[in-house]
């Protein structure tokens, strides 16, 4: 069995974690903008995740335990989805992005949901930086044979 | 043609084998912690492993580990039932296992070793 092909696992659960980290930290940021190059104000993002199968074993022998070639579960970013949910209006009739009765069209960002969000992203990537550790433990015990 | 070939270190080539695979399903677990619908995969260990020797007795060559998804788990409304202590507590068990794998090699690799040291 390849074992390397666990690292690559974890790294796209990483990469796929750090990914939705980085969008929900430009929701918080973006979180009162009025606005955006579409028009209009900022729309919250949302990732969504899909599981890829992909050829563990790319370099090993045909040959050679040619059955074990299993593909397995992966992780990839799908799509970024725009949150559809309207728009919040607040009443600031000075505000130069007022419309004509004076309410300005805000994001709808809850900053606890983006923050219980980014923390769910970081607790995910830690999980899978375990997993590279562990991976990285067993490679390191197999070559230990050959001492 | 194998230049060692024992049944012993057939049967941990195996345990190791049946191991490093179950390692991949809990990484692919933990990655996909996040993607809607995703369903747990694991390895039956002890039936892997019996499987294993019935192949050996036979004289024939072991099949691949089968993944299969496991039912019993609490999904999260999205369809996704991967749990985090699960795949965390796995992750430790099979790490300790196929340490314990490697270090049984060693020792065969070692007796080995004496043999050709004359006992030295």
């Amino acid at each position: 069995m390849n074992l390397f092909g666990v690292l690559e696992i974890s790294g796209a659960g990483m990469s796929a974690e750090r990914f939705r980290a980085e969008v929900v930290t430009s929701n918080m940021a973006n979180a009162e903008t009025t606005r955006t190059a579409e028009g209009g104000p900022y729309r919250r993002r949302l990732v969504r995740f899909r599981s890829e199968r992909i050829a563990l074993f790319p370099l090993q022998l045909a040959s050679f335990h040619s059955s074990l070639r299993a593909p397995s579960g992966s992780v990839r970013v799908d799509a970024i989805i725009t949150d559809p949910a309207a728009p919040l209006r607040r009443y600031q009739p000075g505000h130069p992005d007022a419309d004509t009765q004076g309410y300005v069209a805000y994001p709808a960002i809850n900053p606890v949901e983006e923050m219980t969000d980014l923390l769910s992203a970081a607790r995910a990537y830690e999980m899978n930086a375990s997993a590279v550790q562990a991976s990285k433990q067993m490679i390191t015990q197999s070559i230990d044979i050959l001492r | 043609m194998p230049l060692i070939d024992t049944p012993m270190l057939r049967a941990l080539g195996r345990f190791l084998d049946v191991n490093a695979f179950r390692e991949t399903l809990v990484a692919s677990n933990m990655a996909n912690i996040d993607t809607p619908g995703y369903r747990t995969r694991d390895v039956n260990f002890q039936a892997e492993l019996a499987r294993a020797a019935g192949w050996e007795s036979s004289g024939g060559d072991a099949a691949p580990p089968v993944a299969r998804t496991l039912d019993g788990l609490v999904a999260r409304p999205d369809g996704n039932n991967v749990s985090a202590e699960r795949e965390g507590l796995l992750l430790a068990e099979t790490q300790l296992r196929f340490h314990l794998g490697t270090e049984l090699v060693r020792a065969q690799f070692r007796q080995l070793a004496t043999a050709i040291n004359e006992g030295k």
